[in-house]
């Protein structure tokens, strides 16, 4: 019997899911744990892994929208013969819609709002947690997804639950992480041609950032390189931004490209310059979209808040801040960015990375010289109303520099307004 | 221990305590009798005997025919008659012979017939591998009788448990198997003179330590010792408890260790699996103490495979020390 690949649930609200890539073709043979598609719900899209080894047959179309548990494609292991595709299992909802009238919501969501983010994921996104953790947590009142554990596979260990003696409103857990090693995750498109653009996300965000603007770039290959400490790249201590330039320089120089066009936002937007400064040679155009490094202040308080929330509630407030239209920030979307931030030793990693680049609310490093050494096509794009860095940092930019400056826009002008931003990038490049 | 006045401590061997203990018994019982296979002038299969047979004469160091299933069902009929049987096998493997006369004749006639009889047969089990004795003379079949509601069965790890606990078996009105580790008979210790019991169904805490539990038997005691020493340097601070008795099990004592140090290594030379391990750790994970693990249990156990003739592979298929002190620092270390 082939195995299912089933449409996962990763969001409260969603019911039906959208296929938006498959990363391998319909008769390819992939590993359980490679990721092998795409799926979007709302704004935010996420990768899916094989559930387990064998060859990929009857995958559902790109595009098309499959119901929470329903197949989208079998797994057939070496051998097994390939049909028909076989019938459909009865798709089980993992939360009732709604309990019937008269019957007591004993298992309500609503009745453990800190859980309601676990609720929503599978068995294997439960923390992972020792008898003796899970004990001194509940004890303590300790939500365990706010542990980092330093067991195999990120066990929480009853040392990783630290109990201070002022009891339990004032406990803050250890979060820690390890530092890894190994290259920067860097997601690719599969289509496009001609030189291609390479994407740099901002701080606390991840490659999937860039989906809004995308198709008004893609007719170019899309190489987008995630910072460390997020996405799918490893945790590293970085000692400050010049570590921070090296390690995606390192990668940047390990696609080995003869030329590319660079695109970085807000921190990514500062390491694009950096490198750009460093790899003049290599680098057709350099794009910035609310940069960081032009100027000293950028909004502390909001970092803060976003590396520290736990949960969608705490994290929605801080992400509003983001954009000036808060309505683009919808509940579904903050849910989701919670999901993909729901690992702590990610957060423990970016929190201590902002505290290295941004103490006390300062840019601790400046890009100005770098910029004024910029040889090259580049522009500055920045909405007047963000919130996070001031876009009148952008008027320290020399003559030659382009300055796309949008009114009623936030910190993240292209989700924001991803058909003028996308257009502005794509006809100047 | 239990111990009366005016004793004194000496070093002797495992061997000399078990025959102390018969000796002891036979002069202070007359109902007491010893039966095995050249048991008599011979001394026994590991001369555990000696010359008692000069002591107290044949009929009551009485050698039996080569069938265990014969020897073993007058065992069990004299206990029935009243005497205090010690029937010795020259080897426990084979009990295998035997089990009718044990499993459903000495476990069995006090609950079928009401309560009016029991059966006081002592089983002696020379067990183990390490003699180089091969696939059919090197099991440790103690777990099968451990299955047998109606029979007691100890694991004596020193040559003081190994007196004590066959002067508690006679005195115990029911069927108590004991295994005796071939490896353990030359071990010296300190042993005291004259009469005392240790109890049935009572673990042993070794050595004291915060960190790692070690649940050890038999010659597995021993070895688990020498691990934590070695672990000693390594900062780690395990107990080792010597389980005693498998049937009934201190349940207490290994409890009471768990939710100190938080986590639980099983060491046994039998089969790992179906073995007293697993029901050491089922007990630990049914229990309160679940709450403290810190980490996953782990066994340590015999390989899935008979006993080999050749000295290195078969010290390959039961735990040594350096394989306690690995799993042990694994535990300890939260890397398990």
């Amino acid at each position: 019997m082939p195995t299912e690949i089933i449409m996962p649930k990763v969001d409260m609200d969603m019911e039906t899911g959208k296929i938006a890539a498959w990363h391998v073709q319909e008769g390819a043979t992939v590993s359980k744990g490679d990721p092998i598609f795409d799926i979007e719900t709302d704004k935010a899209a996420m990768e899916v892994e094989a559930p387990a080894d064998g060859t990929l047959h009857h995958p559902v179309p790109e595009g098309a929208d499959v119901a929470i548990g329903a197949p989208v494609g079998w797994l057939y292991a070496k051998g097994e013969a390939v049909g028909d595709p076989p019938a459909e299992k009865t798709p089980t909802p993992d939360v009732p819609a709604k309990a019937p009238d008269g019957e007591p919501e004993t298992e309500s969501p609503n009745a453990r709002p800190a859980a309601s983010g676990k609720e929503t994921a599978a068995d294997d996104d439960k923390p992972r947690a020792t008898p003796k953790a899970r004990k001194l947590a509940r004890d303590a009142g300790i939500d365990l997804a706010t542990l980092n554990g330093s067991g195999p596979h990120g066990r929480i260990q009853a040392a990783d639950v630290a109990v201070l003696e002022d009891g339990p409103r004032h406990m803050l857990a250890p979060v820690g992480f390890k530092d890894e090693a190994g290259p920067l995750s860097v997601i690719r498109s599969k289509g496009g041609a001609g030189t291609p653009i390479v994407m740099i996300h901002g701080f606390a965000n991840e490659a999937a950032a860039w989906s809004p603007i995308e198709a008004h770039l893609n007719e170019r290959p899309l190489i987008r390189i995630e910072l460390p400490c997020h996405g799918k790249s490893p945790r590293r201590r970085l000692t400050g931004f010049a570590d921070l330039v090296s390690d995606i320089r390192r990668a940047f120089d390990d696609l080995d490209l003869q030329s590319a066009h660079l695109v970085g936002h807000s921190l990514g937007g500062a390491v694009a310059l950096a490198i750009a400064d460093t790899r003049a040679s290599r680098v057709d155009s350099l794009t910035l979209i609310a940069p960081a490094g032009l100027g000293p202040d950028i909004n502390g308080a909001v970092l803060d808040g976003i590396g520290r929330a736990t949960r969608a509630e705490s994290l929605g407030p801080w992400l509003r801040q983001l954009v000036a239209d808060e309505t683009v920030i919808t509940d579904r979307y903050v849910r989701a960015a919670m999901m993909a931030r729901r690992d702590p030793a990610l957060r423990a990693a970016q929190r201590a990375m902002a505290e290295t680049l941004f103490p006390d609310g300062t840019q601790s490093f400046d890009l100005r010289p770098a910029l004024g050494r910029i040889a090259k096509p580049a522009r500055i794009i920045w909405g007047k109303r963000d919130a996070i860095i001031d876009w009148r940092h952008a008027l320290c930019a020399p003559g030659p520099v382009a300055l796309h400056l949008f009114d009623g826009l936030g910190h993240l002008p292209h989700m924001e307004a991803p058909d003028a931003i996308g257009q502005c990038i794509a006809a100047t490049l | 221990m239990n111990a009366q006045a005016g004793i004194e401590v000496r070093e002797i061997s495992y061997t000399q305590a078990i025959r102390e203990a018969m000796d002891i018994a036979l002069s202070e019982d007359e109902r007491v009798i010893l039966m095995g296979e050249d048991i008599g002038v011979y001394g026994g299969a590991f001369q555990v005997t000696g010359d008692l047979v000069d002591k107290y004469g044949t009929d009551r160091v009485m050698d039996t025919p080569i069938s265990e299933l014969g020897g073993a069902g007058v065992a069990v009929g004299a206990a029935l008659t009243g005497l205090r049987p010690i029937f010795e096998f020259q080897f426990s493997d084979f009990a295998t012979l035997a089990m009718e006369q044990i499993v459903n004749q000495a476990a069995k006639v006090r609950y079928m017939l009401g309560g009016a009889v029991s059966v006081p047969v002592v089983m002696r089990f020379p067990a183990g591998s390490g003699t180089g004795a091969a696939a059919q003379h090197s099991q440790s079949l103690e777990a099968w009788l451990g299955h047998v509601p109606g029979l007691k069965v100890v694991q004596p790890a020193t040559p003081e448990d190994a007196k004590g606990l066959l002067l508690a078996a006679l005195d115990d009105p029911d069927p108590v198997m004991i295994f005796e580790h071939k490896l353990l008979y030359k071990m010296k210790g300190q042993v005291p003179s004259g009469r005392y019991t240790t109890p049935i169904g009572k673990a042993m805490v070794r050595r004291e330590g915060s960190h790692v539990t070690i649940v050890a038997t038999a010659i597995m005691v021993h070895k688990a010792l020498e691990a934590a020493k070695a672990l000693e340097d390594d900062g780690i601070k395990a107990e080792v408890i010597d389980l005693r008795t498998i049937r009934p099990l201190d349940r207490d004592t290994v409890l009471e260790s768990v939710r100190k140090t938080g986590r639980l290594l099983c060491v046994y030379e039998a089969v790992k699996t179906l073995g007293i391990g697993a029901e050491v750790s089922a007990m630990v994970a049914e229990s309160d103490a679940f709450d403290f693990l810190d980490a996953p249990i782990v066994r340590l156990g015999g390989a899935e495979s008979p006993i080999p003739y050749n000295p290195e592979l078969e010290k390959a298929v039961v735990p040594q020390v350096p394989d306690i002190i690995e799993a042990a620092r694994g535990l300890a270390k939260g890397r398990t």
